[in-house]
């Protein structure tokens, strides 16, 4: 499963392709994370930071950064990573830094990213992702640049396929999109 | 180099190779009585817990009157039936008369020997009429041993319906043996250790498929097993 | 005081571990555990969710069981259906069945099927694997109708429809081909049936009987054997032996107490 989450100012906007179950999974009001690897590993993870952050809300008082959060999955990514399969993109708002996205690869360093791909589609589309990528897209930008990577990503990889979801997280408010198998964005298909 | 050595199990790459063989499943069976053969075998062909087709018959009526019952890989045993066919058709031009049982039983020990290094996947049981008229039974292991039986299970359900052959056609630990057996309570025993062994064992169902052999020729019954 | 004997403390022994890598790496084989090469599905319909098993258990090529049980019991408004390694889905759902009790004892309130579900998946995630349960989780709480896989590893699906074990193929193709939202009772019992037949037929694991649980607001109805579609055939014989078929080699008779009559016991009311 592929996530191309992309970021502009004032919102952040992460996607995953899908079959069945929401791979998009939502560990505190404007925090979001994509989970890949293994599916038992990052439930497990996302549990875990799902609860810290409730503590954490708690005790501060205040709603946590996304960078609170992706620190809290750096450390339990890179303390166990002997034991875990698990790449993880978080992605958010906070008032903070406002929009952010971050990165856990494999090896659990954390990396700040105007956007970040992963999973096992996610090769087949550094390309377009480079070679499109603008600073400072519109809403309606990041949704279709998000929709069409993943939608490509799709098409190449074997284990990838059926719907997109998206959420477009704001300060206001979280919008859960959903896109169709038969409503994806199509390229070439020769 | 030496502070390097360590007993801990190294992970090497994992090598997959082709694997030539399969096996489908099934049970064959076979009874030779004074005047009869009985000859029988279910019909379900299997490749792990999935079933390919329920009805894929494991018996081969040959054309000199006897019955091949070939367990174990399909591919090789319908191979082997084809060669062994043939082998009888070349047989008849050349002589003018079918080829006797023991003759195909003792060909199809060469056959199998003949590929002993890339070995069919087959368990063979031949059932027909000897020379005397009297029936009879041989098996084969795959690389072409010969055993001559009064009765022979072998596939999947073999160890289940065997020793009921043994109980039942042996009568070893009977004080007073019924008398002979005959070609309708061989049948029926044959019925009952095949919807028995349908019970217990995964592989064997769907169909059951006899063929009964006496002097006068062939017939064939078809009964339904269990289907799960 | 101290004790003789110290007090058993729960969990697992791994004291046979070290031993048994030992016997491995010599290559003795370690007994196989009975496995319920099984179908399991679940369905939420208009007012509850229905659980369907076959009751076939297998050890190897050989039916060990025709008629085993595995829809398990978890709470009064919850049971599981296990597949996987027969002895782990049993205490598995036990251990996690006595912890609800108690959790519900302590706090007052009906166990949840969230509640019922995150324990599930902490305890297998903790045990990696090791522990062969593959579960069907359902049940009915205040947030309603609830439907849950969990696979041995601890990742959870929750999902409208949901099959599991090795006929999990042959039973989601018939719940794709005839699923719909909000079914009557009748229609999800009847599409489950259909799936766990489906399982039972055509994936060699699976056989015998249908077992369906529906579970709704404030009831359970656990019908043991729905469906009974594999009944064994008439046998074409009896196989009693007649009296004096086993040879009597000789026969001797040792009294080791004597019987003395006393008086008739008074049995007058």
């Amino acid at each position: 499963m592929e996530k191309a989450p992309s970021l502009k100012p004032g919102e952040v906007n992460l996607g995953v392709t899908n079959r069945v179950t929401d791979k998009l999974t939502q560990i505190h009001d404007r925090i979001f994370c994509c989970r890949s690897g293994s599916a038992a590993d990052t439930q497990a993870i996302a549990d875990i930071v799902h609860y810290y952050l409730q503590v954490f809300t708690v005790q501060e008082g205040q709603p946590p950064t996304v960078e609170v959060a992706a620190n809290m999955f750096q450390r339990l990514v890179y303390d166990n990573k002997d034991q875990l399969m698990a790449g993880i993109i978080i992605g958010g708002w906070d008032a903070v830094n406002g929009p952010s996205v971050y990165s856990i690869p494999l090896g659990g360093s954390l990396h700040r990213r105007p956007f970040a791909i992963g999973g096992s589609g996610s090769s087949y589309i550094y390309g377009y992702c480079d070679a499109t990528y603008k600073e400072g897209m519109s809403r309606e930008e990041c949704i279709a640049f998000t929709k069409n990577a993943v939608s490509l990503a799709m098409s190449r990889d074997g284990s990838s396929g059926g719907t997109i979801r998206l959420a477009i997280i704001t300060k206001d408010k979280v919008e859960r999109v959903f896109v169709p198998g038969n409503e994806l964005p199509v390229f070439y298909e020769g | 180099m030496e502070a390097f050595a360590s007993t801990a199990p190294v992970r090497v790459p994992l090598e997959h190779r082709f694997s030539p063989y399969t096996d489908n499943g099934g049970t064959t069976l076979a009874v030779a009585g004074s005047d009869f053969c009985v000859i029988a075998a279910d019909t379900r062909q299997s490749e792990g817990y999935n079933i390919n087709t329920r009805y894929s018959p494991k018996l081969y009526p040959l054309s000199n009157g006897s019955v091949l019952a070939i367990g174990g890989m399909q591919a090789d045993a319908s191979t082997l039936a084809k060669r062994v066919e043939q082998r009888l058709e070349w047989y008849q031009f050349k002589h003018d008369k079918p080829m006797n049982t023991q003759a195909v039983a003792h060909m199809v020990s060469t056959m199998l020997y003949g590929k002993r290094f890339f070995p069919y996947f087959a368990w063979v049981t031949i059932g027909g009429m000897d020379e005397n008229g009297n029936g009879c039974v041989f098996s084969f292991d795959p690389v072409g041993t010969i055993e001559k039986h009064l009765w022979q299970c072998s596939g999947s359900s073999s160890k289940l319906i065997q020793p009921f052959l043994d109980s039942q056609m042996g009568h070893k630990h009977e004080l007073l043996p019924p008398g002979e057996l005959t070609a309708q309570r061989a049948t029926l025993l044959v019925k009952d250790g095949f919807t028995s062994a349908t019970e217990r064992d995964i592989y064997t169902g769907d169909f059951l498929e006899i063929y009964t052999i006496t002097r006068d020729g062939r017939t064939r019954e078809l009964i339904e097993l269990k289907r799960d | 005081m101290t004790l003789a004997e110290p007090l058993p403390t729960g969990g697992f022994s791994f004291d046979n571990v070290a031993r048994n890598a030992m016997l491995a790496a010599r290559g003795a084989k370690p007994p196989k555990a009975t496995s319920t090469g099984t179908t399991i599905v679940g369905v939420i319909f208009k007012d509850g969710v229905v659980l369907g098993a076959d009751t076939r258990a297998t050890a190897g090529p050989i039916v060990a069981d025709k008629n085993c049980e595995k829809i398990h019991y978890l709470a009064p408004n919850m049971y599981c259906c296990g597949a996987g390694t027969a002895a782990d889905t049993e205490f598995t759902t036990a251990l996690i069945s006595s912890k609800l009790e108690l959790h519900s004892l302590q706090t007052g309130r009906q166990s949840r099927v969230v509640t019922a579900m995150t324990m599930l998946k902490q305890m297998l995630f903790r045990y990696q694997g090791h522990i062969g349960a593959a579960l069907v989780l359902g049940g009915y709480d205040v947030n309603g109708p609830q439907l849950y896989t969990i696979a041995p590893h601890g990742s959870t699906d929750k999902l409208p429809f949901v099959t599991m074990g090795s006929g999990s193929l042959a039973a989601m193709a018939v719940f794709e081909a005839k699923w719909r939202a909000n079914m009557t009772r009748d229609e999800a019992v009847a599409i489950v049936n259909d799936a766990i037949e489906a399982g039972i037929f055509n994936d060699l694991g699976s056989g015998s009987n249908v077992d369906v649980c529906v579970i709704t607001k404030d009831n359970v109805e656990y019908l043991r054997n729905y469906n009974r579609p594999n009944e064994r055939g008439v046998k074409e014989q009896s196989y009693r032996f007649p009296r004096g078929t086993t040879t009597v080699m000789s026969r001797k008779v040792i009294n080791f107490v004597d019987v003395i009559e006393g008086d008739a016991m008074d049995v007058t009311a």
